[in-house]
């Protein structure tokens, strides 16, 4: 594959994290290419979570290295993440459920100070979305599952990002809702923001993604493309139900 | 219960969507004009002098009031030690601007140091705190309240201890060579702020500055900044507020216009003592904000008059029961509190954002759920891009 040459967008390089003295990430390396959407499988308390954090900034590692385009970002801020490219579509959606919707994609842009270009993302997100150019005074609280889910990633798309990190995008979602979801993943990817998905659901997730790891205890397990993964016995075996 | 509220909304409907297309410039206008109208009537023989003196208070606690809605309904950080700001401010100006050391700094000076210090007490105190929440937050405001008080007893040689600072000179808004080159000129006496009326106007002044500063703000970046962390901290940080930044702001903020309101209280009062700033008049400017309407500057307005001018109202009525009347006193605002959170949480004049929190659902938005709901039902259209 291409990408394999290109400089990764995202990187970690054996990170431990821990939460006081519990360690939670046991060394993990990731990488993302641009454009790619990878997925991060793994039960409950296996650090997905955690993973998501650390990319934010918001749990800083103990040890290893986080790289951004190739930078090594430990100690940088949230918000100076956010304005490199990194955006988030939050556990739940952690919508801004009294803000409308105009004002809950305005959140997202909150990092940026060119007026116009914000403008503009928001014209392309309603481009995206339509539905929310219909509701865009409407609370955010008061929208269906699925329009929450249009609010979330439309926020995440506001601040003009070159990754998005999903934390468990079908969780609540019925599940009709769930394929489309992934559906819409592609589209955002489409446009050439690379994706980071966690998921318990590991069919869905890997017929979308290019590559996937599958994380256990704090330990990437399992590694390698969709393809492989979707052939793996033990995966096959723990997520997969066959 | 909520069907005779249910009827009542019934019959006022029409009323209220009559007063709701009236700009809502109209109404701060025409309070400002109230306002502004309010010590003629003293001057007119209309109201005897101590009504002027209610007005003075009842302002200060405005601003007071404007100054905690800033960290209790914009960013949702409860502070139950606020008037450990106030007293910062007064007890600054007091030193600068009595007998005790023998200063009598310029007005400007006094009230910008009165602010600059109770900033920086609100800076040391939120540093430790702002990383706790709700009940642990309000336990440590309660007690740093507590600390500054008893420490204002103890520190006898600075503060006179239980005593007092008296003779507090009256603020100079010029120079006293200035004011003497006026010679009689009618409104140089206005330069030196000593009567009741001319208290008034000045802290009016002030509050109107406050009051547009402060609604400025919260249409800004930083006013949705402190919003969003009221609502969902972990979302308001993943795109991209630095909270301890933005809650700090707010503390900081919030302490400046305490200090600012008792660098005021200390000039108008001649005299401050650690009596003044009792935990309970926390309690109070809590209350007068919870009343008003948390993060609504209108309402927060209106709170701290209602609660601070009715009670002297009823004090003049009640006449030869006065006495009686004190000893209710707090057992009313308890009622009074206890009336409005269960009728009408979000306040007299209620922002929008908080009216939609305090209910579970907002009649208005009833139907956009519904169709909603119906919509979730027909999921497959739901996520047509």
């Amino acid at each position: 594959m291409a990408s394999e040459q290109l400089k990764p967008l995202l990187e970690f390089r054996g990170v431990e994290t821990y939460y006081g003295r519990i360690q939670i990430l046991k060394g993990v390396d990731y990488r993302v290419n641009p454009g790619e959407i990878v997925c991060l499988l793994g039960g409950n308390a296996s650090g997905k979570s955690t993973t998501m954090k650390t990319i934010l900034g918001i749990v800083k590692p103990a040890k290893g290295e986080v790289l951004w385009e190739g930078e090594v970002i430990n100690g940088l801020r949230t918000a100076e993440r956010i304005k490199r490219g990194v955006a988030t579509v939050p556990e739940n959606r952690r919508l801004f459920p009294h803000l409308t919707v105009l004002e809950n994609l305005e959140m997202g842009a909150y990092t940026r100070s060119d007026a116009a270009g914000v403008a503009e993302d928001l014209e392309r997100v309603y481009g995206f979305f339509p539905k929310l150019a219909e509701r865009r005074k409407q609370r955010a609280g008061t929208l269906s599952g699925g329009e929450q889910q249009m609010v979330a990633f439309g926020r995440a798309l506001m601040s003009r990002p070159k990754l998005i990190c999903m934390d468990e995008p079908s969780m609540g979602l019925s599940p009709a809702l769930v394929d489309q979801n992934f559906d819409l993943i592609q589209q955002v990817n489409e446009q050439g923001v690379a994706v980071f998905v966690v998921e318990q659901n590991a069919t869905a997730a890997l017929s979308i993604a290019d590559r996937g790891y599958v994380l256990q205890g704090g330990r990437v397990v399992i590694d390698g493309t969709a393809a492989e993964l979707l052939e793996n016995p033990e995966l096959k075996r723990a997520y997969l139900g066959a | 219960m909520t069907a005779i509220t249910g009827r009542i909304r019934s019959v006022t409907a029409p009323v209220r969507a009559a007063f709701a297309r009236v700009p809502r410039g109209v109404y701060s206008a025409l309070g400002l004009a109230a306002a502004a109208i309010f010590p003629l009537l003293n001057v007119w023989g209309v109201v005897e002098t101590a009504w002027l003196r209610v007005g003075v208070l009842s302002l200060l606690f405005v601003m007071l009031s404007l100054g905690l809605n800033i960290v209790m309904g914009e960013t949702g950080l409860l502070n139950l030690g606020y008037i450990a700001f106030f007293a910062f401010g007064a007890y600054t100006t007091a030193l600068l601007s009595s007998p005790k050391f023998e200063l009598r700094w310029p007005f400007l000076a006094v009230v910008a140091l009165s602010t600059v210090i109770a900033m920086i007490a609100g800076f040391v105190i939120g540093l430790p705190t702002l990383r706790l929440r709700g009940d642990y937050l309000a336990i440590v405001t309660l007690a740093f309240g507590e600390i500054v008080r008893l420490t204002i007893i103890n520190l006898q040689d600075f503060t006179n201890g239980p005593n007092g600072i008296t003779g507090i000179y009256p603020p100079r808004l010029a120079s006293e060579g200035a004011i003497a080159s006026l010679g009689d000129a009618a409104w140089a006496k206005w330069l030196t702020v000593d009567k009741p009326i001319e208290y008034y106007y000045l802290v009016l002044v002030c509050v109107v500055v406050v009051a547009i500063l402060l609604s400025n703000l919260k249409n800004s970046r930083v006013g949705r900044a402190w919003n969003a962390l009221r609502e969902d901290e972990l979302a308001a940080v993943s795109t991209g507020i630095t909270a301890a930044r933005a809650k700090m702001l707010s503390v900081v903020l919030s302490a400046g216009i305490a200090g600012f309101a008792g660098a005021l209280y200390a000039y108008y009062s001649n005299v401050i003592s650690p009596e003044s700033f009792l935990f309970m008049q926390s309690v109070i400017v809590v209350c007068m904000v919870v009343l008003g309407g948390m993060g609504s500057i209108p309402g927060v307005i209106l709170g701290a008059i209602v609660l601070q001018a009715l009670p002297q109202m009823i004090r003049e009525a009640a006449g030869a029961a006065r006495s009686e009347f004190e000893v209710y006193r707090m057992l009313i605002f308890g009622v009074i509190i206890v009336v409005m959170v269960i009728f009408r949480p979000e306040g007299l004049l209620p922002d929008k954002l908080w009216r939609s929190e305090s209910h579970e659902v907002d009649p208005r938005e009833l139907e956009k759920t519904r169709q909603s709901l119906f919509d979730l039902e027909e999921g497959e259209k739901d996520l047509e891009v």
